[in-house]
C-alpha cells in the first residue's frame, strides 16, 4: 500500500481532470512560482486569511470566492479564508474603502493577533481606482491601514491572486516584506 | 426625450393625487423616483417619477418642481409603499422633506455623517474635519434607533458589517426568541461611494467605466443599461449586429450567475457537493467569457455606440461550452433535487408574499418567484428581444425553493436563447458614428439584469456633459423587502434565504 502512495505522489497524480475547455491548469501556473518548501518553513503550510470588503464592488469577492473552488482550490496550499479575525495572519481589503466602512475595516484589523498582514485586493483597494476622488471613499487600502503586499487587477483573476499570495510567502521567507504594522 | 417615455409636469401638491390615479388607472408600479438639482437654470428642484406596467411600452413620468426656500412636498408612501426609500435617499441627497413620511431616519448615511449637508446638491461643500469624522465613525446626532421588540424572552443578534464569509458588508439586526425570528432590520450602505456625484465628474464616455464598476456580478447590465440611456439621449441608433452581441452577453451574464447563485444556494444547507459543483459550471462560464471578451466579468467589451469585439468569431467556443455546461447543470439540477434534505430546508423558507412584493416594487426573481411577471425584457422590450422567443416563468410557492427552480427555469431559457442568437448571421460593423452628445437633453435606459430590472436616468448639461446620472440597481427595490421574508424563520435559515434573494450590496448602497 505504501509503495503505491509513494508512486502516486511520485507521479503527481491529479485528483481533478481538467477538462479541454481550461486554458492551462492552474498547476502549471502555480508550479512555477511556488517556492513550496520555503513557505512550509515560515507557515508552517499555513496561511489564513480575513477578507474584508471596504466598499468594492463584490467582484472580487467573487473571485476570492472562487479561490476555493475544485480548481483553483487554495487550500491545498495551506491558504484559507477564516470567519475570524483572531484566528487570522492576514487582512485581505478589497475596494477604494468607504467612509462607512472605515471604521470596521480598522477594527477587525484591531482584533487581529500579531503579527499581521495587510493585502490589498483589486485596483481600487491600491489608489481608489475608478472612485478615486469620490467624497465617499478613502482613496485606497494604503490610507487606513499599513500595506504589505497589493494585489492587481480588476478583479484580479483567481490565478493572478493565488501567484500574488504565495509571492508573499517567499518575500516573508527572503525578508522582503517586514510586516509594517507590528 | 424618446418615444416610450412620457413626461407630466404636475403641481407640487397634486403631484400625490396624480400618482395615485396613474397607479389606479393604468395598474401600473413605481420604478424609480430621483431628484435634480435644477436651481442654476430653472431656480428649482425638479423630483421625478418613473411608472410603468407589464402591459404596454410605455413609461409614465410625472415631475414636479419645489423651490429651495420651501423644501418640503406630500409624502407617497403611504400610497405607493415602493417610494419609501427612494424619498428618504432624496431627502438624505438633496433635503428635500417628505411630509408624512413614515420613516424620519436617514438612509444613506450613517449617524457621523453631518447633518444638514447634501452630497447631491450642486453647491454641496464639507470640510476635511467632518470627512475625518465621518470615517473615524464620531457620533453627530442621535444615534441610528433601531426598531425595539419587547416581551419575554427576547434577544437582539447584531451581526456584520464584517460577516464570517467572503461577503459584502451590511448590518443585520435580529430580534429572536430562542432560534424563530421576530423581526430583522437590516442596516445598509455601508459600501455608499459616492457613485451618482462621481458620474457628474466624468464625460459620458468615460462613465460607462464607472457602471460596470457599480455592481460586479452584473457589470454588463450596468453598462448595458448606461450606454442605452446615452444613445438613447444622444438619438444613436445602433445595427442589428450590436444589439445581438449586446443581448447575447446579457445572456451570458444570466447563465453564470443563475448557475452560481444555484450552487450557492448550498453553502447554506452545507450541501459542500451541489455547491462544488455549482462553482465548477460557473468556472466554465467565466472562463468563457475571458476567452470572448479578455474579462471574467465582461468588462470593457460595451461602449458608447456598440461593442469593441466581434465575440460571433469565436462561436465554436461559444457552442462547445453551453453545450457542456447545459449537460452538467442537468446534473447538478438531479443532484439537488435528489437530496431530501437541500429541499426540505428550501421549502417554505424565506416566503414572500405576492401582495407585499407588489407592493414594495420588487423585481426580478424575487417577484416572480412570487407570482408576479415583472420582466423589463417582456414589457419593455429592447435590444434583440424583440425577435427572440421570449417566455416569462413565474412560481407561485414565493419561497427559497422556488426562487432556485425559477433561476433553473431561466438558466433553460437563457440557453435557448443563446444558442438562438449564435445561429443567426449578422452584418455590418460592431459600432456606429457617435456624434456630439446634445445639450440639455435627458433619457431612460434600461435592461434586465439578472438579478432584476435596472434603470439609469441621464441628463446632460449645456455643454454636453453629465448633469445628472440616476441608477437604479434591483437590489435597491428588493432589499427592502428581505426582512418581510424572513421573520417565523429559524436564525440559521436567514443566511440560506439571504442567498436565495442574492441581492448585490454595493449596487444597492451606489
Amino acid at each position: 500500500m505504501w509503495l503505491e502512495i509513494l508512486n502516486n505522489v511520485r507521479s503527481r497524480k491529479k485528483a481533478i481532470k481538467f477538462p479541454k475547455t481550461f486554458q492551462k491548469s492552474p498547476d502549471e501556473v502555480i508550479e512555477t512560482v511556488t517556492p513550496v518548501k520555503k513557505m512550509n518553513k515560515v507557515f508552517g503550510k499555513s496561511l489564513r486569511i480575513r477578507q474584508v470588503d471596504a466598499g468594492s464592488c463584490n467582484a472580487c469577492e467573487w473571485e476570492c470566492n472562487m479561490l476555493t473552488n475544485p480548481i483553483y482550490d487554495v487550500q491545498r496550499f495551506g491558504v484559507d479564508f477564516v470567519p475570524s479575525p483572531r484566528h487570522a495572519d492576514v487582512i485581505l481589503a478589497t475596494g477604494p474603502v468607504s467612509r462607512q466602512m472605515e471604521l470596521a475595516l480598522k477594527k477587525t484589523y484591531i482584533a487581529m493577533p500579531e503579527p499581521k498582514l495587510v493585502i490589498s485586493c483589486g485596483d481600487c483597494a491600491l489608489d481608489g481606482g475608478i472612485y478615486k476622488g469620490s467624497y465617499a471613499t478613502r482613496d485606497g487600502v494604503n490610507n487606513v491601514l499599513p500595506v504589505n503586499c497589493h494585489i492587481p487587477g480588476c478583479p484580479p483573476p483567481p490565478k493572478t491572486i493565488v501567484k500574488e499570495l504565495l509571492k508573499l510567502m517567499r518575500g516573508i521567507s527572503s525578508g522582503s516584506y517586514p510586516p509594517k504594522g507590528s | 426625450m424618446t418615444e416610450n417615455e412620457e413626461y407630466v409636469e404636475v403641481e407640487r401638491d397634486e403631484f400625490r393625487a396624480y400618482c395615485v390615479s396613474l397607479c389606479a388607472e393604468r395598474a401600473v408600479m413605481l420604478r424609480l423616483m430621483f431628484a435634480v438639482d435644477e436651481r442654476a437654470t430653472d431656480n428649482c428642484f425638479k423630483v421625478y417619477a418613473v411608472f410603468s406596467g407589464q402591459n404596454k411600452d410605455t413609461f409614465y413620468i410625472p415631475f414636479f418642481k419645489i423651490k429651495e426656500d420651501d423644501p418640503k412636498y406630500q409624502s407617497i408612501t403611504d400610497c405607493v409603499p415602493a417610494a419609501h426609500w427612494y424619498e428618504r435617499e432624496i431627502r438624505d441627497m438633496f433635503g428635500l422633506i417628505p411630509e408624512g413620511h413614515p420613516d424620519p431616519r436617514r438612509l444613506v448615511f450613517h449617524e457621523s455623517f453631518p447633518a444638514d449637508s447634501h452630497p447631491l446638491r450642486k453647491d454641496w461643500k464639507i470640510s476635511e474635519t467632518d470627512l475625518k469624522e465621518w470615517g473615524e465613525g464620531v457620533v453627530k446626532k442621535v444615534p441610528h434607533d433601531f426598531l425595539k421588540v419587547e416581551g419575554k424572552g427576547i434577544c437582539e443578534i447584531p451581526v456584520g458589517p464584517v460577516h464570517a464569509g467572503i461577503i459584502e458588508p451590511g448590518h443585520f439586526r435580529f430580534s429572536a426568541v430562542g432560534e424563530t425570528i421576530i423581526n430583522l432590520e437590516p442596516r445598509l450602505f455601508y459600501t455608499h461611494k459616492g457613485t451618482e456625484k462621481l458620474f457628474e465628474s466624468m464625460s459620458f464616455f468615460d462613465g460607462i467605466k464607472l457602471a460596470e464598476r457599480v455592481s460586479g456580478a452584473s457589470s454588463f447590465s450596468h453598462s448595458i443599461a448606461y450606454s442605452m440611456a446615452v444613445e438613447r439621449m444622444a438619438g444613436i441608433k445602433t445595427i442589428e449586429k450590436i444589439k445581438a452581441i449586446r443581448t447575447f452577453l446579457l445572456e451570458l451574464e444570466r447563465l453564470y450567475n443563475h448557475i452560481g447563485d444555484i450552487g450557492y444556494m448550498c453553502a447554506g444547507t452545507a450541501l459542500m457537493v451541489g455547491q462544488a459543483k455549482g462553482a465548477l459550471i460557473k468556472e466554465k462560464l467565466l472562463q468563457l467569457n475571458e476567452k470572448l471578451t479578455g474579462s471574467r466579468f465582461l468588462r470593457g467589451i460595451n461602449k458608447i455606440g456598440g461593442v469593441t469585439k466581434d465575440v460571433f468569431l469565436q462561436k465554436f467556443e461559444i457552442s462547445e461550452t453551453i453545450d457542456m455546461v447545459e449537460e452538467e447543470f442537468k446534473d447538478l439540477l438531479k443532484l439537488l433535487l435528489g437530496q431530501a434534505i437541500h429541499v426540505e430546508r428550501l421549502t417554505g423558507t424565506g416566503r414572500l408574499p405576492k401582495e407585499i412584493a407588489a407592493k414594495l416594487g420588487v423585481t426580478g426573481v424575487a417577484a416572480r418567484a412570487s407570482g408576479l411577471s415583472d420582466d423589463i425584457r417582456k414589457s419593455h422590450p429592447h435590444l434583440f428581444y424583440y425577435k427572440l422567443d421570449l417566455k416569462t416563468y413565474t412560481r407561485t410557492e414565493s419561497d427559497a425553493l422556488a426562487r432556485m427552480m425559477l433561476r433553473a427555469d431561466e438558466v433553460e431559457c437563457s440557453l435557448s436563447l443563446i444558442r438562438a442568437l449564435v445561429r443567426r448571421r449578422y452584418y455590418g460593423n460592431i459600432c456606429v458614428d457617435v456624434g456630439e452628445i446634445p445639450p440639455d437633453s435627458f433619457a431612460l435606459g434600461y435592461t434586465e439584469s439578472p438579478r432584476g430590472s435596472l434603470f439609469y436616468w441621464v441628463k446632460s448639461d449645456q455643454d454636453g456633459k453629465p448633469f445628472r446620472v440616476k441608477l437604479r440597481s434591483p437590489s435597491y427595490c428588493n432589499w427592502p423587502a428581505v426582512p418581510y421574508a424572513i421573520p417565523g424563520n429559524i436564525v440559521p435559515d436567514f443566511p440560506l434565504c439571504n442567498k436565495s434573494f442574492n441581492l448585490s450590496y454595493s449596487g444597492c448602497d451606489m
